[in-house]
């Protein structure tokens, strides 16, 4: 009998490994390999246009001292934490806003849901897009309506500026990202009893004090994580920002991810390029080492 | 009181939903008003109907290879939207049913992949591809897709098959079905409708996809829609409405997947929704 027992387990181990099989294969070819791949290039110095032969350049650290020390790597840096963060506070504001009214009961509520997250499902190079004719200098809405509202006097050529480039970027953003903190919040939102809200109603709490004491904790754990996930995600965001400027003007909404593709397919560099991905992941990495408290409930 | 309140708060999101989704309404706009309309210093918010012509679309059939690229852009979703979905079913099961070393590496696996730039993961896939002269292979742009797809998929399917009571195929594998049979027979139509929900995102994803498309393939003909998007940018003057209609037609698939995602969405996969 405890033999029998032994080798049902063992059949059935081996049954478990053998639909693991394909996803293990997949993620050690397609992301382990590679991710090895990327650290062993940002070692190989100078730049060839013979990809096979990259792995017979000289070893050594000279694409780390070159990059760490260029100060266009830590322009670059600086522009990703603008745009990171211009990007996620409002759209939270946004998503938080959106959450609340639809955390109700009312008539055709479904479909207008669905309506206020569609955003998220519009490929990043189409909302890049909508934007650039949206900003277009001479025929945009934006500007014809900052004219008829007096707001301006001449056309602003949002993305050819390089003072308004960044924020006519991080617009679009915005509201590609917003969908999600809606999201992710109203299913928060629909946790709380609403038994809390009727105490608090009877003890004549004010809506803020509502708000404070009832509504903020019951989100604040998912708000948290949300906010860790489309930061990352807003870090490492490329179609937004190549589509509209390519990183330009002047490499004013140059990210570190949109320097790193410039590196590679611009100039061949593919050395430095890794060496900025490199260090991305680096930042992601102590980012999420911060918030590990929130995600740990979620990864692991 | 209570119905005028409700009517008020529906007028209330409907109108805020109508200026969030402004920018697709204007897409759709200058996509069907002749191009003098559309080049105008003070274009009209609302056109008028009789203005309506869909000389855009044609434009941008006649003047680009649209239909190409979106059948290209179908056949790489397709592809890769059922390579994901079969590894992640099969990998979810696995991790759903059984204890074993992997699950410990699933999580990580699954925070590294939502950390991992596309714009980096790229330049591996770029090198070897190249290394095996497989540039303008839509397997490959397949292949690459999937890759980020599976893990967050499996981690999704994960989810939907705990949601299933084991005892129905240990009751299935009493009868004398094996076990393999037992998951395709008994668990696969179960969670039909959570494979269908992970299926649409992964559409959602691949349709999406840029940088690997703009960088794998370098043949016209080869292209996706987003990479033909794009390329109508670079051109000295843009035809905005021939761009809007071909936005138009990118956007309109994915507005119908959405719409039946949508409730998926609200109530299961809420946290790692977002690649």
């Amino acid at each position: 009998m405890p033999r029998r027992a032994s080798t049902l387990a063992r059949r059935e181990r081996r049954f478990a490994y053998a639909l693991l099989m394909p996803a293990v294969v997949t993620v050690f070819a397609l992301i382990a390999w590679p991710m090895y791949l990327i650290v062993s290039i940002s070692f190989r110095e100078g730049k060839s246009l013979n990809f096979a032969a990259l792995g017979q350049r000289p070893f050594g650290l000279g694409n780390y001292a070159s990059v760490l020390t260029d100060s266009a790597t830590w322009h670059s840096a600086w522009v990703s934490f603008a745009y990171t963060f211009g990007t996620i506070v409002p759209a939270f504001g946004i998503g938080l806003g959106t959450a609340l009214l639809l955390n109700r009961v009312f008539p055709w509520r479904r479909w207008l849901r669905s309506l206020m997250l569609l955003p998220w499902a519009v490929p990043g190079v189409m909302v890049s897009i909508v934007f650039l004719w949206l900003f277009d200098a001479s025929f945009g809405v934006v500007n014809y309506a900052l004219r008829s509202l007096g707001l301006i006097a001449v056309d602003v050529a949002w993305y050819t500026n390089e003072s308004t480039a960044l924020i006519a970027v991080i617009v679009p953003t915005i509201w590609k990202a917003y969908p999600f903190f809606t999201l992710t919040l109203l299913a928060a939102l629909q946790s709380i009893p609403a038994d809390l809200y009727e105490a608090a109603g009877v003890d004549g709490a004010s809506a803020r004090q509502r708000f404070a004491n009832i509504t903020w904790p019951g989100i604040r754990g998912p708000a948290v994580l949300a906010l860790i996930l489309n930061g990352l995600w807003a870090f490492r965001e490329f179609d937004i920002i190549f589509a509209a400027t390519g990183g330009g003007p002047a490499k004013a909404t140059e990210t570190l991810g949109i320097r790193a593709y410039n590196e590679a397919f611009g100039y061949f560099y593919m050395g430095r390029a890794a060496v900025i991905g490199v260090l991305m992941l680096a930042i992601a990495f102590v980012f999420v080492l911060v918030a590990r408290r929130e995600l740990r409930k979620e990864f692991f | 009181m209570k119905a005028r309140s409700t009517v008020g708060w529906t007028a209330l999101v409907a109108l805020l939903t109508a200026i969030l989704l402004f920018p697709l309404y204007w897409m759709v706009v200058t996509a069907l008003v002749p191009t003098a309309q559309v080049l105008s210093r003070e274009p009209a918010l609302i056109p008028a109907l009789s203005d309506v012509s869909v000389r855009a679309f044609v434009v941008a059939f006649t003047r680009k290879p649209l239909a190409t690229w979106l059948g290209n852009s179908l056949l790489v979703t397709l592809g890769a939207t059922m390579l994901s979905l079969v590894i992640a079913a099969l990998a979810g099961y696995s991790l759903s049913r059984f204890r074993t070393r992997a699950q410990e590496w699933t999580g990580l696996t699954l925070l590294f992949t939502k950390m991992l730039p596309g714009s980096l993961i790229v330049i591996p896939f770029f090198i070897m591809a190249s290394t095996f002269h497989l540039i303008d292979s839509l397997f490959v742009l397949m292949l690459a897709n999937a890759a980020v797809g599976v893990p967050f998929a499996t981690w999704l399917l994960k989810g939907f098959f705990d949601g299933i009571p084991r005892e129905l195929e240990q009751a299935a594998m009493i009868d004398g079905c094996g076990h393999l049979t037992a998951f395709a027979y008994i668990i696969v139509p179960l969670a039909r409708p959570g494979l269908a929900a992970c299926a649409i995102y992964l559409a959602i994803l691949t349709w999406s996809d840029f940088v690997f498309a703009r960088t794998l393939i370098n043949d016209q003909a080869r292209w996706t829609v987003t990479t033909g998007l794009v390329s109508f940018i670079g051109e000295h003057a843009i035809d905005w409405p021939a761009l809007m209609a071909a936005g138009v037609l990118t956007m309109v698939p994915m507005a119908v997947l959405f719409v039946l995602l949508e409730p998926f969405l609200v109530s299961g996969l809420t946290a790692g929704s977002q690649r």
